[in-house]
Order: structure tokens, then C-alpha cells, then sequence
């Protein structure tokens, strides 16, 4: 039996691992399009800041690989995926052959039409090759602007003032809030950044990047201009489904799954940040962002790709490290 | 990640242009001063028929060899490349194309059989050269384009070389394959900014290239060729092309024979005419000159013979190395048939050593074997050539005039060294004749004639002895390993002792490039002072150690590599370390 897993992040190598655990014999291929061994995605932070050690980020060694009989195709992205045929197709034409099939491929960070021309002047802070450019980059930085919403973003402000960085954010909500629900934080995120000597300008939209002489000019939609030597920017943040184009998987925003984590198509499982599961209580489809998430539908789908019959239980909330405070997020009330 | 070495591959079919960018990539090396040297290994078939590849070593520090594992390779063609990912390190890097036509299997796949110690990382190479170009062509340039970037190399140096290499066909050839590089390094650095850095003296001094084949050639130019006689082999062609573009400029002569018995012929003629001659060939080429050889040996015929050695026996492996040539070159004639035989073991020994054997045999009156091989013939290195030019050099034993009036071609003499004229000299009578003959070349059978004229060849092995170059000891003279190596295989022990060394272990190196006849005291003392004496080459049979365990009486620990490759350096260092281990206990 042949198992094949689109996607290296958590939810792809914990079923990977589940998958082996179960059955010593089943073949697992995992296809991840990062250049690197799988890593702790949510210790990039403590990396950035040198906490800790690159080696520590990893969840397994080229010999724990090995040893627990996992084929890790690195740097690599699927194409497109036949089920009819049980083919998936990657990028350099290559065809591989499925028994069953798992799509964990996350989601990203991506940039809307405004912004798009002006790619290469942003730098973005979500994988480890962007926090290993970031590395390179941060010690010549003393002024940084972030434009965006989401955890994430919040993440990286919070890592920029770590080491000592100038931070202007910018958001078009009339708060900074990050889309996040402050029922633990008191309402005063917002307060709370500024305190920490955040620069926090609301109702604002970044409209034009352009290289200065000693960095970067930034416009906004009201004429304000500020200079920076950095830009970190993005409108939002979504699941990664193109390699499902053209097939007949069911998706909307992300692919749509039961509580067993499987697809529209028999064979093919789905799990992590690229799905919507359908939720009982809301009668509707809903993204289950973040580590808790993935690490549990990820060892479910691949419990349910060796035979059994698991279902997912929605999380309600994460939470996470707000420079030394803690802050619980909850998806909805 | 900073680097002050790097080894690349470049693996491909036939007419990829694989043998180019080793070209290019050696020539921009050379330009800013770096030590560079590359291989390249190809198939015996006609373009679009064969796997085609060019190792690079480039390094801010001398290289004896090609050192081992890849730091990158570039897989041009995805299945000819698979087997090549094996030589890649743990660390290092491939690059592979993206633009495959039609679907490709997972077995068939190169990017299939990467292993998770090994980066990979694509490149659109074909649909990128033909943005450039419109064909299909500049492939080569798109993947070293992406190699710049990514080494943080200079792109200058690579522009520059575009120009010079194909300065002879055109401003456009040139501007789409500069075309084809920008869009290779563009292409990795949006996909892949982060980049590794080489780092080396921005102020050496440019470095000068060359081959094996192209020192020899030179060197036989330089000291008085006059004529050259051969027939096209691999790996030996290259010599014949140099003297026939050469030769004529300086008055002198190359013939491309009928076959190899034939270019022989015209050698011992040409040197019977009183001229500097040689032929070049390889093993199958040398086979059918035995006799020839013999010839030379008993009419005492001033001849130089280059076998560039390949893989053996018959028609073997053409484009592949091995040192199996020296048992034919040593003991391959009728008779008591005695032949110095020479061994360089890099380009500056090319050069100085085809001098050497100019000057014995012109001097001795002998044929000399000068052994090259595939690896040392074809590869292109950096290197320090102290040149030597003096075309109008004689050392053939001229006769008095008293002995011109009684003329004895082969007189017997203390040194076994007989006067030596060109046919057609006034008062004097040149006979001589592939026959046993008597001294003054008439054919003669006696047994005492054929005991005196025998023993008179062989003296002359033993005076040559007094002109040779001692044998030179590298390494640590108080080690308890030796080492014993001949030709390109140097290079790789070389590096092996280093690698040695690192671990801490000793060891010292005797190498000359006489094979036959040898300066034996050295030798002797040298194996004396081992404790344990390792002799590697790239033959099956330890044909060096054969020679040496008959002519020293030593037992050493021999290695046969039935060579495809040149030697890897790592595995002379592992049997110096198993030696080591074994001398602890």
C-alpha cells in the first residue's frame, strides 16, 4: 500500500509518522515543497531570535527518516492530481501512483493586486528560507513596517521588537487587533503594542513600494509617506490548494472535508491549514488554523489512511506567547 | 554556506554542451586566479547517442586530483544523471531541469532518486535557452548562469569567457548565449536568493590551462620535433591535431598514417633521417607497433612512442581511464628487447618529462614509452609550466673522424653507446637492418655476435641510469607507510596522504618518473625504511607492484582499480588508515 502525503509541515509528517506506527510496511512518500528536512514551523520565532539551535527546528534527522522508513522528497510541488487514475503529477512531469493520497499542503501568506507589483521589494517571514534571508538581512535593519492581519503578523511584530527593532504597523481595521478575538487580553492588544513601542497606524492601506537610496519609500492610500529598511506585507493569508486544480475535489476557500478528513474523492484525505471541516454546530465549513489543529487531524488522517474510523473534533481556540504575556485566540465564540 | 572549493558536474547527452561548459567554467577559473581542473567523460558514440559529463574542481588552493564527492550536479538530462547522484556529498546540491517534454516515470525520474542529505533545486534549463537562443542550445550556459548566483561568483568572469570562447562565431552566438547565462542567474535569484559564498583573493594573478596532451606536444615542439606520424585514437588525437597545426610553422612535418604500424614505420624512418620524431597512440595503437618497437630497439633507432593508456584490453573502453598499459610498454617485443619506459603524473611532467625522453632517446639510440593515460591526457588544469625552448638540441653521439672514415654503426663502445650518423653522410657507410648484425650492421647469427651485441644494448640501460632524475619523496620522512605510485595516480595519493594526515597519520610518498630503467638506490633505501609499503593503481593486475616486488623483492599492500574514474583520494586515505590500525596492533 502506498501512501503518498503532499505536504512536509506538521499535519503531513505527524500522519506520516502515524501512518508508519501502524503499519511497519506501508510505504509512505512524503512530498514537501520546502528545500528543507520537516521543521517546527512555530519555533521559526525563537530561530530568528537565536534561542535556539537550526537543528533544534527539526522534526526528524536524515537517520530518524531512515529508520522509521519514510521516503521525504524535498523542494518538490505537485501539479495536478488525476483520482480517477490515482496519479499525482509534479512539476518537473514526474508521475507517481497512489494508494491513498493525503493533501496537508498549509496555507501562505499571499498579496493582492495592489501590492503584487511590488513583490520584490517585500520580505516575508513564513518559512524557514524567509527567516534564514531574515537572518542575513535584520542585523543591517533598524526600521521595519509591517502591513497585515492575522496571527502571524502579530508573530513577527512581536519578534522585531525582541531584538530591538523600530516597528511601524500598519492596518486598515481601526484597531490592531489581528482578526482575533481578545477575550483573554482584555481588549487592549492594541494599547498593549504601543506600550511596547509599536508604532501603530489604523485605517490605512500600503499602496506603493519603492526602492530609496537607503531603503525603502512606502506610500499610503491617504499620501502618507514613510521610509523604512524593510517592508514585511500581506493581504492575506490562504490555504494552498492549486495542486487540486483541475480535479474534481470538492473546495471552497480550502478543501472540503468531513470529520474523517476525507475529500469529495475516495482514496484522498486532506488536513491542516488547506482544509475547511465541516462543523456540526455551525452547519458550516470552517478553517482550523494553527499547531493544535494540525497536529491532531494530521495523526487522524493518517489513522484513518491505515483503516480506521477516527473523527476530528474541531479546536476552538490557540494560544500562544505575546512577549511574555499569554493570549488565547478563539475562532468564534 | 562559504566555500574555498567546489566540485561541479555538469551530466548530459552527447551534444549538450557538456564538454563546453567545462570549458568555459576552467577559462573563467583560470581568468581570476583560482586553481581549476576538470574532466571530462564522454561516451565513444557519435553525438545524441551517449552520456556526456564535465567534473570541475575549482579551489583557491592547488589540486593533485579530482578530489572526491560532488558539491553540485547538474543533471541536464534526468535518467543519464541518476547514477551520478551517488558521487554527490551528503550536503551538497543538484540542479534539474523542469522543462522535461511528457511524463516521466518515478523510477526514470533524477529528482525521484534524491535522497534527503542532498538538495535539490529546479531550473526550466531547455525552456530558458530556448528564450535565449530559439534552439536548443545555450542549456549549458542557462545551468552555469544559475551556478554563479548561487556560489555568489562574479558573472564577469563567465562573460568575459563567453566571449573569448565563441569570439570566432559572432556578436550574435555571443550575445544569446550571455543572454542564456543572465536568464539562468536571474532565475535563481528570484527563486533562490538565499546563496552560498566562494570566497578567494579578488588580486591572484590569472592562471595558465592546459592539458596533458597539450604539454606534451609542446614540450616535444620545444625541444626539436621535427616530425610526427600517427593515426586518430581516443585519447591520444589531440597531440596529432597540435603537431599538425604546429609542426609546419616551424619547418617540420606530421604525417596522418594509414594505421599505427604504419605512423610507427614513419617515425623510425624520419629519426633514421637524423630528425626528432615521435608517434602518439593509445593501448590498441601501441599493440600493433610491437614489432615496430623491436625494430627501433635492434637497429638502435631514436624513437619516442605516447601511449595516452585507456580502458583495456582490444578496443576497451575508448573514453574511459585505466593503467593497464604497462606490462605491453615494459615487456611487449620479441626477444631481450629493452625500452625505457617513462610515466608522467601531471601536466608540468608532461612537458618536462617528453624533453627527458627526447634527450635519452636521442642519446641512447632506444625507443621510449611515455605513458600517459586518458585522465592526465585529456584533463584541462591550471599549472605552472617552466618552459623550455631550445628546437635546435642535439644529443645524438656524433663520430670522429676517424671513426666516420672506418664507420662502425654499431661499434661496441663502454657505455654500449655506438656513433651515430644520417644515411648519406660523406665517406661513411650506414648499415643497418632489423636482423642481429655485427657492428658494422651487416647480418650476422653467430652466437657470440648475438651474445656481444645483446649485452651492448642492454649497457646502455645501465649508463642511462647516470643521466635520469632521482626519484623524488614526498610526505613525512619519518613515516612508517610508504607509498608507491606511478603516473596521474600520484595526484589522488597526493591527496589521500592528506586526508591521512588530517587523522594524524604519517606517510611518504617515492615517486619518479622513470619507470624503466630506474635509480634503484633511492628506492631501495626509501622501501628499507617502511614499515609497510602501499602501492595503488588503476589496473587489475598491480602491474606497477609486480615491477617493483621483482625488481626490490618487497611484499607491498597493493590496490588494483580497474580505473573508469580517476582515483578517489578517500579510498587511498581508508587503506592507509586500515594499514595504520593494523600497525597499532
Amino acid at each position: 500500500m502506498k501512501h503518498v502525503i503532499i505536504g512536509a509541515g506538521v499535519a503531513g509528517i505527524t500522519a506520516a509518522k502515524t501512518i508508519k506506527e501502524m503499519n511497519r510496511d506501508a510505504e509512505v512518500v512524503v512530498i514537501g515543497d520546502e528545500l528543507f528536512l520537516p521543521y517546527k514551523r512555530y519555533l521559526l520565532t525563537e530561530f530568528l531570535c537565536d534561542s535556539i539551535k537550526r537543528d533544534e527546528l527539526l522534526f526528524f534527522s536524515v537517520e530518524m527518516l531512515k529508520e522509521l522508513g519514510i521516503k521525504l522528497r524535498k523542494g518538490e510541488y505537485v501539479k495536478s492530481i488525476e483520482p480517477s487514475e490515482k496519479v499525482i503529477k509534479l512539476h518537473h512531469s514526474e508521475v507517481m501512483h497512489y494508494d491513498k493520497l493525503l493533501i496537508a499542503t498549509g496555507g501562505s501568506p499571499g498579496l493582492g493586486l495592489v501590492l503584487r507589483p511590488f513583490k520584490k521589494h517585500i520580505s516575508f517571514y513564513y518559512s524557514l528560507y524567509d527567516t534564514l534571508l531574515l537572518k542575513e538581512k535584520l542585523p543591517e535593519v533598524r526600521k521595519c513596517i509591517v502591513y497585515g492581519d492575522g496571527v502571524s503578523c502579530l508573530d513577527l511584530i512581536c519578534v522585531l521588537c525582541n531584538l530591538g527593532k523600530q516597528v511601524t504597523y500598519i492596518t486598515r481595521e481601526e484597531r490592531a487587533t489581528f482578526g482575533l478575538d481578545e477575550i483573554d487580553f482584555d481588549g487592549e492588544l492594541h494599547e498593549f503594542l504601543e506600550e511596547k513601542g509599536v508604532e501603530v497606524i489604523t485605517e490605512e492601506q500600503v499602496v506603493s513600494i519603492e526602492e530609496s537610496e537607503h531603503g525603502y519609500k512606502v506610500e499610503t492610500i491617504q499620501q502618507r509617506m514613510l521610509t523604512t529598511d524593510i517592508v514585511f506585507a500581506w493581504d492575506y493569508y490562504k490555504p494552498n490548494i492549486s495542486c487540486i486544480e483541475g480535479s474534481a475535489i470538492e473546495k471552497k476557500l480550502g478543501i472540503l472535508v468531513n470529520t474523517r478528513l476525507e475529500t469529495s474523492e475516495k482514496d484522498i484525505y486532506s488536513a491542516g491549514d488547506c482544509v475547511e471541516i465541516y462543523h456540526p454546530n455551525i452547519k458550516c465549513y470552517w478553517i482550523n488554523f494553527g499547531l493544535p489543529n494540525a497536529l491532531a487531524q494530521g495523526e487522524i488522517a493518517g489513522k484513518n489512511m491505515s483503516g480506521q474510523n477516527e473523527e476530528y473534533k474541531i479546536q476552538e481556540a490557540i494560544v500562544f506567547d505575546l512577549m511574555g504575556k499569554s493570549l488565547k485566540a478563539r475562532w468564534w465564540k | 554556506m562559504k566555500y574555498s572549493e567546489i566540485k561541479i558536474r555538469f551530466c548530459g547527452i552527447a551534444g549538450d554542451g557538456i564538454v563546453a561548459s567545462g570549458k568555459i567554467f576552467a577559462g573563467a577559473c583560470a581568468k581570476i586566479g583560482l586553481h581549476v581542473m576538470v574532466n571530462n567523460i564522454y561516451s565513444a558514440e557519435i553525438r545524441g547517442l551517449g552520456k556526456s559529463s564535465a567534473t570541475i574542481r575549482f579551489s583557491t588552493s592547488k589540486l593533485y586530483s579530482m578530489g572526491d564527492g560532488l558539491d553540485l550536479l547538474v543533471g541536464m538530462v534526468g535518467r543519464e544523471s541518476i547514477i551520478d547522484l551517488r558521487d554527490v556529498k551528503p550536503g551538497g546540491n543538484v540542479i534539474y531541469d523542469t522543462s522535461t517534454i511528457g511524463d516521466v516515470e518515478e523510477e526514470e525520474s533524477l529528482v525521484s532518486h534524491i535522497t534527503p542529505e542532498i538538495q535539490g533545486h529546479s531550473l526550466p534549463i531547455k525552456n530558458l535557452a530556448n528564450e535565449a537562443t530559439g534552439t536548443n542550445q545555450g542549456k549549458n550556459l542557462v545551468a552555469i548562469g544559475a551556478i554563479c548566483y548561487f556560489y555568489s561568483l562574479p558573472p564577469d568572469m563567465f562573460i568575459d569567457q563567453i566571449k573569448t570562447v565563441f569570439a570566432h562565431k559572432g556578436e550574435h552566438v555571443i550575445d544569446v548565449n550571455i543572454k542564456a547565462f543572465n536568464l539562468g542567474y536571474e532565475y535563481f535569484r528570484e527563486n533562490y536568493p538565499l546563496n552560498n559564498r566562494f570566497e578567494f583573493d579578488k588580486n591572484a594573478e590569472p592562471k595558465t590551462l592546459t592539458s596533458g596532451n597539450d604539454a606534451i606536444a609542446k614540450g616535444a615542439i620545444d625541444c626539436g620535433l621535427k616530425f610526427f606520424a600517427g593515426y586518430p585514437i581516443t585519447p591520444a588525437t589531440m597531440i596529432m591535431e597540435i603537431a599538425a597545426k604546429e609542426l609546419p610553422k616551424l619547418g617540420g612535418w606530421t604525417l596522418q598514417m594509414e594505421d599505427e604500424i604504419a605512423a610507427i614505420g614513419a617515425v623510425l624512418g624520419a629519426s633514421f633521417a637524423g630528425r626528432r620524431a615521435m608517434t602518439a597512440t593509445s593501448g590498441p595503437g601501441l599493440s600493433l607497433m610491437s614489432e615496430m618497437i623491436n625494430l627501433s630497439v635492434m637497429a638502435e633507432i631514436p624513437a619516442i612512442i605516447v601511449d595516452v593508456q585507456r580502458g583495456g584490453p582490444s578496443t576497451g573502453l575508448p573514453t574511459k581511464v585505466e593503467q593497464g598499459d604497462l606490462n605491453i610498454a615494459l615487456y611487449g617485443g620479441a626477444g631481450d628487447s629493452p625500452r625505457v619506459v617513462m610515466a608522467p603524473s601531471n601536466s608540468e611532467e608532461c612537458y618536462s618529462g617528453i624533453q627527458l625522453a627526447f634527450d635519452i632517446a636521442e642519446k641512447y639510440q632506444t625507443p621510449v614509452i611515455f605513458l600517459s593515460d586518458l585522465f592526465l591526457g585529456q584533463r584541462i588544469e591550471t599549472v605552472t609550466i617552466k618552459e623550455n625552448v631550445d628546437r635546435d638540441r642535439c644529443t645524438r653521439k656524433k663520430p670522429t673522424q676517424e671513426q666516420l672514415e672506418n664507420f662502425q654503426r654499431y661499434q661496441i663502445t663502454d657505455d654500449g653507446v655506438s656513433p651515430l650518423i644520417v644515411p648519406g653522410e660523406p665517406g661513411a657507410v650506414y648499415s643497418t637492418t632489423g636482423l642481429e648484425h655485427s657492428v658494422t650492421g651487416n647480418p650476422n647469427y653467430e652466437s657470440d655476435v648475438h651474445s656481444m651485441m645483446t649485452a651492448k644494448r642492454f649497457r646502455k640501460f645501465e649508463s642511462i641510469v647516470a643521466d635520469l632524475p632521482h626519484a623524488v619523496i614526498l610526505g613525512d620522512e619519518t613515516a612508517e607507510i610508504g607509498i608507491a605510485g606511478w603516473g596521474s595516480t600520484i595526484g589522488s595519493i597526493l591527496e589521500g596522504m592528506e586526508l591521512a594526515k588530517e587523522q594524524g597519520v604519517k606517510t611518504k610518498l617515492i615517486k619518479s618518473i622513470m619507470i624503466h630503467p630506474q635509480r634503484e638506490n633511492l628506492f631501495r633505501k626509501f622501501f628499507a625504511s617502511c614499515k609497510r609499503i602501499i602501492v595503488p593503481e588503476m589496473n587489475h593486475q598491480g602491474q606497477y607492484a609486480a615491477l617493483l616486488k621483482s625488481r626490490y623483492g618487497i611484499k607491498p599492500i597493493e590496490i588494483h582499480i580497474p580505473a573508469v574514474n580517476p582515483v578517489s583520494p578517500l579510498k587511498i586515505a581508508q587503506k592507509i588508515m586500515e594499514t595504520n590500525s593494523e600497525l597499532s596492533q
